[in-house]
C-alpha cells in the first residue's frame, strides 16, 4: 500500500511540460508590390519622444515585418528611403485583443487592422492585403505601391 | 511541440487500435460480455461513494487540481453507472518567468459507466472498462502586472476578468478496483480524454480547464481513489 501511495505521488509530481506556439511572433507583414530601388529605413517615436529604429537600411526591400505596439490605437510609421531622400509617414489604425496561450508562453497582442493611410513623397498607395495580425505568418497584412523611380 | 504532437497521435492511433480490437472482441462476445450472468445474486447490489486522492493531491502539492467525489451504482457487480462530480481549481500566481497570473475555479460533471471484465465478477476486486462524458462551464481570471511596450515604452496591462469558457469532452476509462477491507474498495482508473468542443471565450485559449486539466496535456489522465460501499 505505502508503495501505491508513493507511485501515485510519482505521477502527480513527475508530469509537466511547457506547450507553447513554435511560431509566436506578432507581426505586421509589408509588401511591396514594385520593388524598391533604394534604401529604406522606418522609425517609430517612443513614448518619452525619442526616434526607435524598426527597420534599418534595408536594400530593395521586397518584404519586411514590422511590430506592432500592444495597446495604442494607432501606430506611425516613418519611411525613409536615401537616394531619392523622401520622407512618407505611414499611419496604422488598429483594435487590439490580449491573447493568452497558457502561462508559460508569456503575453501576445492580436490586432485588427481598421485604416491605413500614408503622406505621397514617396509612397504612391497603400491598402489593406489581410487585416487580421497573428502568428500566422502566411500573407502580408499590407500592400505598399512606391512611386516610379528611374 | 511538433515532436509532442507526433507522440499524441502516436498515442492516439494506439488507443484507437485499443478500442478497434476491443470492439472487435466485443463483437465476437458481444453476448456474453454483456449478457448478465445468470446466478443467485441479486441485480442491484447497492451504491458506492468514493473520492480522488491525486486529484487532491495534485491540489495541495501543486497550482492546479481538483476535489473529486463519484456516486456508483452497482448492477449484478458488472455495470456500474457512475456520476463524477468536483471542483476544480486553478490557482497559478505570479509566475516567475512570465509574470502571469491565472485564476478558476469551477465544477465539473462526468456521468458514464463501466463494465466489470473479470470473469468472476462477485470477488470483490474489479477491473473496469467504461465511458465517460464531461462538461464544465467556468471563469477565467488572467492578470499581469503593468509593463512596457517592448519597441513604444508605453505602460501596457494585460488583464482578462470573469471570461466564460465552457467544454465538453468524453474519455475512455481503464481501472483496477480492490476490496481492503470491509466496505472499503481502494482503485486507480487511466483515463484517455477527448475534447469534442470548447470555447475559450475572448482569452485566446484557457490553460486550465477543471476536470479536464491542462489543455495541451491533459489527453491522458488518471485517478487514485478510495471507496465505500453503501
Amino acid at each position: 500500500m505505502r508503495y501505491l501511495l508513493f507511485a501515485c505521488l510519482f505521477v502527480v509530481l513527475g508530469c509537466s511540460s511547457i506547450e507553447c506556439p513554435v511560431q509566436n511572433t506578432v507581426a505586421c507583414i509589408y509588401h511591396l508590390k514594385d520593388t524598391l530601388k533604394d534604401t529604406l529605413t522606418i522609425k517609430t517615436v517612443r513614448q518619452n519622444g525619442t526616434d526607435t529604429i524598426l527597420l534599418n537600411k534595408a536594400q530593395k526591400p521586397v518584404s519586411f515585418k514590422l511590430p506592432v505596439s500592444y495597446q495604442r490605437a494607432a501606430d506611425t510609421l516613418i519611411f525613409q528611403t536615401f537616394r531619392l531622400a523622401v520622407v512618407d509617414t505611414v499611419w496604422l489604425s488598429k483594435t487590439d485583443f490580449p491573447h493568452f496561450e497558457s502561462v508559460d508562453c508569456g503575453v501576445s497582442y492580436f490586432h485588427q487592422i481598421n485604416d491605413v493611410r500614408c503622406t505621397h513623397n514617396g509612397i504612391d498607395s497603400i491598402k489593406i492585403s489581410k487585416s487580421f495580425i497573428d502568428y500566422v505568418p502566411d500573407n502580408p497584412h499590407i500592400l505598399i505601391y512606391f512611386k516610379a523611380r528611374n | 511541440m511538433f515532436l509532442t504532437t507526433r507522440i499524441y497521435s502516436s498515442i492516439s492511433r494506439l488507443a484507437i487500435s485499443l478500442l478497434l480490437l476491443l470492439a472487435f472482441h466485443l463483437d465476437v462476445g458481444a453476448q456474453k460480455f454483456l449478457k448478465l450472468e445468470k446466478d443467485t445474486i441479486p441485480l442491484f447490489r447497492g451504491f458506492a461513494v468514493s473520492f480522488d486522492l491525486a486529484g487532491f493531491a495534485q491540489t495541495q502539492l501543486g497550482t492546479y487540481g481538483q476535489y473529486e467525489g463519484a456516486l456508483r451504482l452497482n448492477i449484478h457487480d458488472q455495470y456500474f453507472p457512475i456520476i463524477e462530480v468536483g471542483l476544480g481549481r486553478a490557482n497559478h500566481s505570479y509566475d516567475e518567468v512570465t509574470e502571469i497570473s491565472y485564476k478558476t475555479t469551477a465544477p465539473y460533471f462526468r456521468i458514464g459507466a463501466d463494465v466489470n471484465i473479470m470473469n468472476n465478477k462477485h470477488t470483490g476486486n474489479r477491473v473496469f472498462v467504461g465511458l465517460r462524458y464531461g462538461f464544465t462551464n467556468y471563469s477565467v481570471d488572467i492578470d499581469h502586472p503593468v509593463f512596457a511596450d517592448p519597441y513604444w515604452k508605453w505602460p501596457t496591462t494585460f488583464t482578462m476578468t470573469d471570461v466564460k469558457c465552457r467544454q465538453h469532452w468524453g474519455e475512455v476509462v481503464f481501472g483496477l478496483d480492490g476490496k481492503v477491507y470491509g466496505p472499503v474498495h481502494l482503485g486507480w482508473s487511466a483515463r484517455y480524454r477527448v475534447r469534442m468542443s470548447s470555447n475559450d471565450g475572448s482569452i485566446g485559449k484557457s490553460w486550465y480547464v477543471p476536470g479536464y486539466g491542462l489543455q495541451d496535456t491533459s489527453v491522458l489522465g488518471y485517478t487514485f481513489y478510495v471507496s465505500v460501499d453503501i
